[in-house]
């Protein structure tokens, strides 16, 4: 069997909806519900189903017989991306919102090959600043812009 | 109702009002226009503001403010493919390929006219059927809403190109799993939770929104740039955004689109739970099978029919969402349901007695809506070369912000980091699936739908005594569930139909 992109995703849903399948059976009931027609469980087993019959028909029945080619992609530039959104979000309350963002865009910026340092600070800083201006002071919206240590008791 | 127009008129043609509407209608294009932040949060920002204000100036600001923020939706839309709001997703699908091809000036063109017109239009349903159709929707039961529900997800078929079908409903199952997450609304336990706090609420509409477009989006565009020869391009149609005139011969084939969608947005609108979102998926579907198989090849292209079809219903529904609103009580949608709670904090309660009590809050609301629709044309047709500046940025700086703006318009809505590590791992899945070719619309249609079409099943089974037999037994649920059908199946024949076809002409040929 050629595996192609429709199957590689068939694959990968079938085993989400198996998992999903097999999660919905923890789904708490009280006893006199069980009998009933319609309950917390019904929605996710019909789904269950769904997901499952129609996953199989996506590895049996593939709509193009075309197959992934990984060359040629930046991988590694996606994968620090991911792991830079994560820290960003580690990051924002400890930092505060200014610094955490302006390291955020300037890693971005430089990621995607900004080299110099002067274009990094004078893009990302000012950005940030006006950005964060408009919420506090235009709209309203507070965030907390220093770091942890630097915040008043 | 002379009387009453004129009443609306004098309200909402006061130089304080007009200046709330042209205000609220360049706020709301601005916040709109930033991915994450849409017309919820637009005009959850506008109540404080709004509540200093007499009811009908602060309800003229917030209405102005919603169509502000669904047109900035679809101008990032079109030129970032990144919809701030879910109205406007299905804009990104022809509006973003139009933008691409360096027609961006045009695609916010038509942008701009479909939106003027679908709301102009519906505003004049508004006035002359809002008590009808309200009584109309009293009529629907809970059955009609799940059949409905049913219809829209088989609408799904529209958006699968040969072939993907199967492909297309696997996705919108996907979107039902995942609108299934969190505490069950009937019975109040926690659903696929894993344990996790943070899920007990389920997993927020604009979290997944952002992370399967606007994140996935950029990720792509990071892991496969721009040959020099494809920036140069790009960079050419952001400082010549092309003509944004509208040939005749697309004013034609606009014309009838911009009809049918008005009509359908604003019938789609009125129903109580099916807002814009709905009613844009559904006109762009409804136009790709009109369109027939040669033509409807073109939608997801930067096809005219596939922006101006979703455009218009967006805005017609908008505007109908205000019939359940204003004569019911009943929010036809989550940005209605907004309004709602700031009309209560007038001391407003909407309802068939609103127009008779508080006429001048009733008519006030509707005439706005032209001069709201008015005010977005003339305001935004020539800042559009301005706004369109966005694609000048180098892709270097574009995609981190782009990637910064999602991120942050999640946070603040429920400032928990913990969003921001569910984007991340929502974006995963969503690069992989685009990455093997797997639609995310009918995914976003399915989540949508989710929770309302299980209330409605659930309720629908509670007044029939646990039986399924409202399936079949009540006329306007089978109606609309073989309507359903159809759609499911058409496509199947239609194809067998065309090979049918073909043998019967080959078999010809070689007899001639």
């Amino acid at each position: 069997m050629r595996l192609s992109k429709d199957r590689i995703g068939g694959l990968l849903l079938l085993a989400f909806c198996i998992a999903y399948g097999l999660l919905s059976q923890d789904i708490r009931l009280l006893p006199f519900q069980e009998n009933t027609a319609f309950h917390a469980r019904t929605m996710p087993e019909i789904l269950a189903i769904l997901g499952i019959g129609l996953s199989l028909a996506t590895i049996v029945f593939p709509g193009s017989p075309e197959t992934p080619r990984f060359a040629g992609y930046n991988w590694i530039t996606c994968g620090l991306f991911l792991a830079l959104m994560s820290l960003y979000g580690f990051s924002i309350r400890p930092l505060g919102f200014l610094l955490s963002t302006s390291l955020f865009l300037m890693l971005g910026f430089a990621l995607l090959g900004e080299r110099k340092p002067v274009t990094l600070v004078l893009v990302a800083v000012p950005l940030v600043v006006a950005f964060w201006v408009l919420m506090t002071q235009g709209l309203d919206v507070f965030i907390e812009p220093l770091p942890t240590f630097l915040r008043g008791a | 109702m002379i009387e009453g127009i004129m009443i609306g008129l004098s309200t909402a043609l006061t130089p304080t009002n007009l200046a709330f509407v042209m205000m609220g209608c360049l706020v709301g294009t601005f916040i709109g226009m930033l991915p994450g932040l849409g017309p919820m949060s637009a005009i959850a920002l506008m109540i404080p503001i709004a509540a200093s204000l007499d009811p009908s100036a602060g309800i003229i600001l917030m209405a102005a403010v919603y169509y502000g923020a669904i047109f900035g939706g679809s101008t990032s839309s079109i030129l970032i493919n990144a919809p701030g709001v879910a109205s406007t997703v299905a804009s990104s699908f022809d509006g973003y390929p139009m933008a691409k091809k360096g027609m961006a000036g045009k695609a916010l063109a038509i942008a701009a006219y479909s939106s003027f017109s679908g709301g102009v239009i519906a505003a004049l349903f508004l006035l002359v059927a809002a008590p009808f159709l309200a009584s109309v929707s009293l009529s629907f039961h809970s059955t009609d809403y799940f059949a409905l529900m049913v219809l829209g997800l088989m609408a799904v078929a529209a958006f699968a190109g040969k072939g993907d079908m199967i492909k297309a409903l696997l996705m919108t199952v996907v979107g039902l799993m995942l609108s299934t997450v969190g505490t069950d609304q009937t019975q109040g336990v926690p659903r696929f939770t894993l344990g996790m706090i943070d899920l007990v609420d389920g997993i927020s509409f604009l979290l997944l929104v952002m992370a399967t477009f606007a994140l996935s989006e950029a990720l792509m565009a990071i892991l496969k740039p721009k040959q020099d020869a494809d920036r140069l391009k790009e960079k050419n149609a952001s400082q010549n955004l092309g003509s944004m005139a509208i040939s005749r011969a697309e004013v034609k084939e606009m014309a009838p689109v911009i009809g049918r969608s008005s009509i359908l947005g604003f019938l789609v609108g009125v129903l109580p739970g099916a807002g814009a979102t709905i009613a844009s998926f559904l006109a762009y579907g409804t136009e790709q099978r009109l369109a027939g198989p040669e033509k409807g090849k073109a939608f997801g292209k930067g096809s005219v029919r596939g922006l101006a079809a979703p455009e218009t219903a967006n805005n017609a529904a908008a505007t109908g969402s205000f019939v359940p609103l204003l004569t019911l009580g009943i929010p036809g949608s989550g940005t209605t349901a907004i309004m709602l709670g700031a009309l209560i904090s007038y001391g407003i309660q909407p309802g068939p007695r609103l127009y008779i009590d508080q006429p001048a809050v009733f008519w006030a609301v509707i005439v706005s809506m032209w001069i709201g629709n008015i005010v977005l044309l003339i305001l935004n047709l020539p800042l559009i070369p301005y706004i369109a500046r966005i694609l000048a940025v180098p892709s270097r700086f574009l995609l981190p912000l782009i990637l910064f703006f999602s991120l942050i318009g999640v946070y603040f809505v429920s400032f928990n980091t913990f969003d921001i590590q569910l984007m991340v791992i929502f974006a995963i899945a969503a690069v992989l699936l685009r990455f093997l070719d797997f639609p995310m619309a009918p995914m976003i249609l399915g989540f949508i739908l989710g929770g309302m079409m299980e209330e409605n099943l659930r309720r629908a089974l509670l007044i029939n005594n646990d039986s399924w037999s409202f399936l079949w037994e009540r006329p306007l649920t089978l109606s609309i569930l073989s309507i359903a059908a159809a759609c499911l199946v058409a496509p199947f024949l239609t194809s067998q139909l065309r090979k049918l076809k073909k043998q019967v002409y080959d078999k010809a040929g070689e007899g001639g």
